[in-house]
């Protein structure tokens, strides 16, 4: 089942923003260009009460304020009125939407749902009591909470190049969620958290684990780590349900961070994904999108994500009359294929070094959580 | 950030009467290495968990001190000390000329607190530290009058909030600033930098 609604792009932080509209609008015009495109379930907003459910009053009221245009003076306190999340008019019912998306997501799985593409947030930045990185409410939090208060035991997995801090600090003391984020390292990327170490508190002890990983790692080397860290965890939890973060920022495009993935890898991800799901969490997987910051590399990632959700076959080219629409919107040229042309970026002269340190920080942290999380 | 900043306190101590089998039960009790030795309300002494653990061993190259009983015959009796007003640099930099792991903290005469390796070691962190969702810039400065107040100048021109701001020589000519932003657009500054002529060394710039 696919969630989406045409006012998913009303979250909009200006036309210069990177987080933009237009990545959605690209790839729902692309999968109807594709003939694939089924009609969406179109979800209710998210009620305030529901986002409190994961956010403080104060946060929330001062994000009400600053959509009806009057700005409490201590906004920056709270994430808000900054270069990267800046406040603009109805933002907050343009987040309550992305939030009421992902948690009727929530409330299909738990209605005997087996599959949920939310085609919109992963909100992953906001915290309980700010805004943070392009992200006003956590929808994922506020989806995670709905299935925990209904007895599921919840597997979260982050593969946005970001570490995933925001649903990291608002589960950490609780046991019955497993967040996991693979993400570049916090030494030289936003939000600087997402060590190791951070392995959760009390009955969160050892259920929150943190992969960063080297600057200009590629796609073997993430592979290889993931594969051996995920369905490890995974079989380990043993959670209901798995909640997917599906950012395409570390296609090796992007503009904002370092690391070197292609389409190739991410369809990958994706199929291994939906196997882990049927492996280890009753076949139940909710995906939301997130980071991705160059529309070329992001469409084709969700497009293939789209595709490999449904089992679809994949297209061998893009539609020619869709590429031109854009490319002339653009005023660039798009890669015409869903991969990536072979031999896309020029070799990488640290590579071993980069596969050894990420093998080595896998180590440190199944050392770090083994004794927490195998009993 | 000075010493009484980073020291601990209340402190624990005990007398020069006290057995070394006691000070030692202690020791491992509290789990710490360190205790200042005072009497009548003055410090006068300082032993550790190596001092007691040398008196007790054979493996001591003079030979354990069986006459060694009490705290009085096995401590330093010249202790180093510091004042809660001395910078942490100071405190760190005797610590380390003297190769010693502590040093009790006196403001008149009176044990106030201690430093110990760890609590410079969380200095440290706190110094580094990721207190804020922030990215990171590296930028190598001319060692000049100026020239930090030029990159800080451009980042406030964008609004840009800076966390934390460490820096340290690099050669002779040069200064390494290592700034945590608010921002996750890293790349974009860095881009908007080096139009400006700043040799940014984080985020690096893309050859595709």
């Amino acid at each position: 089942m696919v969630i989406y609604r045409e006012e998913y792009r009303l979250y909009n932080f200006g036309p210069d923003h990177p987080f933009s509209p237009v990545r959605l609008e690209m790839i729902t015009s692309l999968l109807k260009a594709l003939g694939v495109w089924r009609e969406p379930l179109a979800p209710p907003e998210a009620t305030r009460e529901e986002v409190l459910s994961v956010h403080s009053e104060r946060l929330v009221r001062r994000v009400e304020a600053a959509s009806r245009g009057e700005l409490y003076p201590d906004l920056e306190h709270y994430g808000l009125g900054t270069g990267d999340t800046p406040v603009f008019p109805g933002m907050d019912r343009a987040a309550r939407i992305l939030v009421g998306g992902t948690l009727e997501g929530a409330r299909r799985i738990l209605a005997g749902e087996k599959r949920v593409l939310q085609l919109g947030g992963g909100l992953h930045h906001a915290q309980y009591d700010r805004a943070s990185g392009f992200c006003v409410y956590n929808d994922l939090s506020v989806a995670i909470r709905h299935m925990t208060r209904a007895g599921l035991r919840v597997a979260y997995v982050d593969i946005d190049v970001h570490h995933g801090d925001g649903v990291q600090w608002i589960h950490y003391e609780e046991g019955e969620v497993l967040t996991l984020s693979l993400h570049e390292s916090g030494r030289y990327l936003f939000p600087g958290t997402g060590h190791v170490y951070e392995i959760g508190r009390g009955a969160g002890l050892g259920k929150k684990l943190n992969l960063p990983l080297e600057p200009f790692t590629e796609d073997e080397s993430y592979l290889e780590v993931f594969e051996a860290l995920v369905p490890w965890a995974l079989k380990a939890f043993r959670p209901d349900v798995l909640v997917v973060q599906a950012g395409a920022d570390a296609h090796y495009l992007d503009p904002l961070a370092d690391l070197l993935l292609t389409a190739r890898a991410y369809e990958r991800l994706f199929r291994l994904l939906l196997e882990y799901a049927e492996a280890y969490a009753g076949g139940r997987v909710l995906f939301t999108l997130g980071g991705g910051y160059s529309l070329d590399g992001t469409v084709r990632v969700w497009t293939l994500l789209y595709h490999v959700f449904h089992g679809l076959p994949l297209p061998k080219r893009l539609p020619e009359g869709w590429l031109r629409t854009w490319e002339a919107r653009l005023g660039k040229p798009l890669t015409p294929t869903l991969h990536d042309p072979e031999g896309a970026y020029p070799e990488i002269p640290r590579r071993e070094e980069i596969e050894k340190r990420n093998r080595l920080t896998l180590q440190r942290l199944t050392e770090l959580v083994a004794p927490h999380l195998l009993h | 950030m000075l010493v009484r900043d980073v020291m601990r306190h209340p402190v624990f101590t005990v007398g020069p009467e006290t057995t070394l089998e006691d000070a030692y039960r202690f020791l491992l009790e509290k789990g710490i290495r360190h205790l200042p030795v005072v009497q009548d309300g003055r410090l006068v002494g300082i032993i550790t968990d190596r001092d007691i653990r040398l008196a007790t061993s054979h493996l001591n190259p003079k030979g354990p001190c069986p006459g060694c009983t009490r705290v009085g015959e096995v401590m330093t009796r010249e202790v180093v000390t510091a004042h809660p007003l001395d910078p942490v640099e100071e405190a760190a930099r005797v610590m380390r000329e003297r190769k010693i792991g502590c040093l009790p903290v006196l403001e008149d005469e009176a044990l106030v607190g201690i430093v110990t390796g760890i609590d410079l070691l969380d200095a440290l962190l706190r110094l580094t530290g990721v207190t804020e969702p922030s990215g990171r810039l590296e930028v190598r400065l001319p060692d000049r009058p100026g020239e930090l107040a030029r990159l800080t100048g451009f980042l406030a021109e964008r609004g840009v909030n800076i966390h934390s701001l460490l820096s340290y020589p690099e050669g002779e000519e040069a200064v390494r600033a290592v700034v945590r932003v608010n921002t996750l657009e890293t790349h974009l500054l860095a881009e908007a930098l080096r139009r400006e002529g700043f040799d940014v060394l984080w985020p690096p710039k893309k050859p595709w």
